[in-house]
């Protein structure tokens, strides 16, 4: 037997960013996928061997530690979600990615998560941040359309603001408290401009229109990358450093809400999916603001469950996509018999999502709201429980529109077998979980707590069951009202786009327009200096005269007399003719006596008298 | 009795029993029906709310 306490603990980011880097020497052939097979199967043990409590540091300057590697059960369980998931979308990759570079960015932007997740130090985790923000760029720009381009170029102006947030906020915390541990934050405005960074990636409310944005515009395996570690990632760091702050959890319900109610309006699958990215955070949110151990098992618990169900999501919509072509609602139907196995991963994903008892988001669902329910936050738990209602409609509407609606044009066949394998392992383990769910209470940072929690407890599973039966017939009843239709919908990034234009309009018009008049004006002012020192003499006599002209010269003399005017006249032409006349000059080394002079002279009173000036 | 009439009962019965046993259980352990209640007020919220959010759409595609 292999004693795996011989394995060192390496950084499984290293794995993943080595993997990324030798994979173009592999080419496009069956090498290229056993390579990637084996990668996926390396990143997991990486993970699986890693000793909790241990670390790596690397002293910098003195006092400055920099922590490549922290392993505790909070950034454990991140690791070991990461690591499946990460395998499951490379085997979903196999087939659908063609070049090289986008599965580079993919590999990359895992290494880069599993890099800030087992960071220990604020700073660490700022590099993997931003590095985590440029490789999934290119999951975006992979698309290769200009819809993608222009989402990419917002995606990253968003999260370089961030990214700027995070750092100034890191740099005012290290001047406060002399420490770069990740750990709880102290208030000012360090703590806000790390909370705006965090909120960035977390998808908060007015900071989430990225999300939508381009999540839906990414390739087909590139957003089944994206679905998991951007936001995952905010929360963990959220978990981290604001645990127990209210604001928070209210904000996790209002994320919770307004992500449902714009999922409910979309006719594009992967937009529907994409907003329902930021409802399902607002439960992580919401537990992580809760604080209270349930609280926060119940939101890490939701990101381990929510990476799996919005992972096959997002798989089971890229075979939609791949093997009809289109990707919107009023377009799809009738695939149910075409794509059978697509057909039933997806309804496990569905009733994941909308905590039907038996599935994994029934487990962590039921366990942040019963956090809030503790806590007498009976309004974020009315909340809690209306998100799961919207939910539920949501994928009633997404299931119902793509697999059993009636549409005899469409056609289909079932999704390649890469793709097919990942989403059943993925799906398997959305039911395992929620089917035994003890086994992810033994991963959650307070495990003890966790195995106290009854999900199945009776009068809990019969109201969620009567929840659910009420949406089910709440939508048939509605089914007009929720059907899709080519609408867009405005969303918040509508404010952000017309202050954009603005901003453009204002470099164009009024700023050019001064830039030019200063321009012309420092330009004028060289001239005259040109002209006055070419003659000073002669200058100086023209000034001294043009001056006396203007004072003694009043318009109404000028009307009176006009000898002014013609007096006027024969100054400009001076100012003209001055500059042929001879001037005296003096030779180089005059020159250099004289400002020497001149320095010993100011020197002297200098040292006399002081600052001459003074 | 036809064999297809049998069925027919057999399936009836069966219906019955899943029905009655789901409602005792239902109103044995329900509290209230909270689980109705709040289905029902949280469909009843998303559809104002989509009726109101056609207010803030314009017909075309989905796009940027």
């Amino acid at each position: 037997m292999i004693d795996i306490g011989v394995i060192p603990n390496v950084p499984p980011a290293i794995i993943y960013i080595i993997g990324a880097a030798l994979l173009p020497l592999l080419g496009k052939g069956k090498v290229r996928s056993i390579y990637l097979i084996a990668l996926a199967v390396l990143g997991l043990i990486g993970v699986a061997v890693l000793t909790p409590q241990t670390s790596w540091v690397f002293p910098v300057l003195q006092g400055l530690d920099l922590t490549f590697l922290q392993v505790d059960s909070l950034s454990l369980i991140m690791g070991y979600i990461f690591a499946i998931i990460g395998a499951a979308a490379i085997i979903y990759s196999l087939d659908i990615v063609k070049e090289n570079g986008e599965l580079v960015c993919g590999l990359l932007y895992l290494g880069s998560a599993m890099g800030a997740v087992f960071a220990g130090d604020f700073f660490t985790l700022y590099i993997f941040w931003e590095i985590m923000a440029f490789s999934s760029l290119g999951l975006i720009w992979y698309s290769r359309t200009e819809r993608a381009t222009n989402a990419g170029m917002r995606y990253i102006l968003f999260h370089l603001l961030g990214g700027c947030a995070l750092l100034g906020g890191i740099i005012i915390h290290y001047m406060n408290t002399g420490s770069i541990a990740v750990g709880p934050v102290e208030s000012g405005i360090g703590y806000f401009l790390l909370l705006a960074g965090i909120g960035v990636n977390t998808a908060f409310i007015s900071l989430h229109s990225w999300l939508p944005d381009s999540y839906p515009k990414a390739t087909l395996a590139g957003a089944v990358f994206m679905c998991v570690f951007t936001t995952k990632t905010g929360v963990y760091v959220l978990a981290r450093t604001y645990p127990g702050v209210e604001a928070v959890a209210y904000m996790g319900g209002v994320m919770c809400l307004y992500g449902v109610a714009f999922a409910l309006m979309q006719n594009d699958v992967r937009k529907l999916l994409s907003y329902h990215i930021v409802s399902q955070v607002g439960y992580m949110v919401a537990g992580i603001g809760i604080g209270t151990y349930i609280g926060i098992n119940g939101g890490i618990a939701h990101v381990f469950n929510h990476i799996l169900y919005k992972a096959l999501l997002f798989m089971c919509m890229g075979a939609v996509i791949y093997s009809t072509g289109r990707h919107n609602l009023t377009e799809l139907g009738g695939l149910a018999k075409k794509m059978p196995i697509t057909m039933v991963t997806c309804m496990i994903a569905a009733f994941s999502i909308s905590g039907v008892p038996g599935f994994n988001g029934y487990v962590s669902k039921g366990m942040v709201v019963h956090a809030a329910e503790l806590e007498g936050m009976h309004i974020l738990t009315i909340i809690l429980i209306i998100g799961s209602v919207g939910t539920f409609l949501s994928f009633l509407k997404l299931t119902y529109f793509t697999f059993f609606k009636k549409n005899d044009e469409i056609e289909a066949k079932e999704a390649p077998l890469p793709m097919l394998i990942a989403m059943s392992a993925v799906a398997f383990l959305c039911v395992a979980i929620g089917v035994y769910p003890k086994m992810l209470y033994e991963i959650l940072p307070y495990p003890a707590v966790a195995l106290h929690y009854h999900a199945y407890g009776l009068a809990h599973t019969i109201s969620t069951l009567e929840l659910l039966i009420m949406t089910a017939v709440g939508f048939v009843v509605l089914l007009a009202v929720f059907s899709p239709h080519e609408r867009i919908t405005y969303d918040i990034d509508l404010l952000y786009r017309k202050a954009g234009r603005r901003f453009i309009w204002l470099c164009e018009q009024p700023l050019v327009t001064v830039a030019e008049g200063l321009d012309h004006g420092l330009q004028k002012a060289a001239d005259s200096v040109v002209w006055f020192s070419r003659n000073p003499t002669t200058a100086s006599k023209i000034l001294a005269a043009k001056v006396a002209v203007a004072m003694a010269g009043s318009t109404v003399m000028r009307t009176l007399n006009p000898g002014y005017i013609q007096y006027e006249q024969d100054l400009a032409k001076l100012k003209q003719m001055h500059m042929e006349e001879p001037v005296p000059k003096v030779a180089i080394g005059t020159g250099v006596l004289l400002a020497l002079l001149l320095f010993t002279l100011y020197l002297v009173v200098y040292l006399t008298h002081g600052v001459l000036w003074v | 009795m036809e064999k297809k009439a049998w069925k027919g009962i057999l399936l009836l019965i069966a219906f019955i029993v899943v029905v009655l046993s789901a409602g005792s259980l239902f109103v044995g352990h329900s509290e209230t029906f909270a689980g109705f209640l709040y289905g029902a007020g949280g469909v009843a919220l998303f559809m104002l709310f989509a009726k109101l959010m056609t207010l803030i759409q314009r017909e075309g595609k989905q796009d940027d």
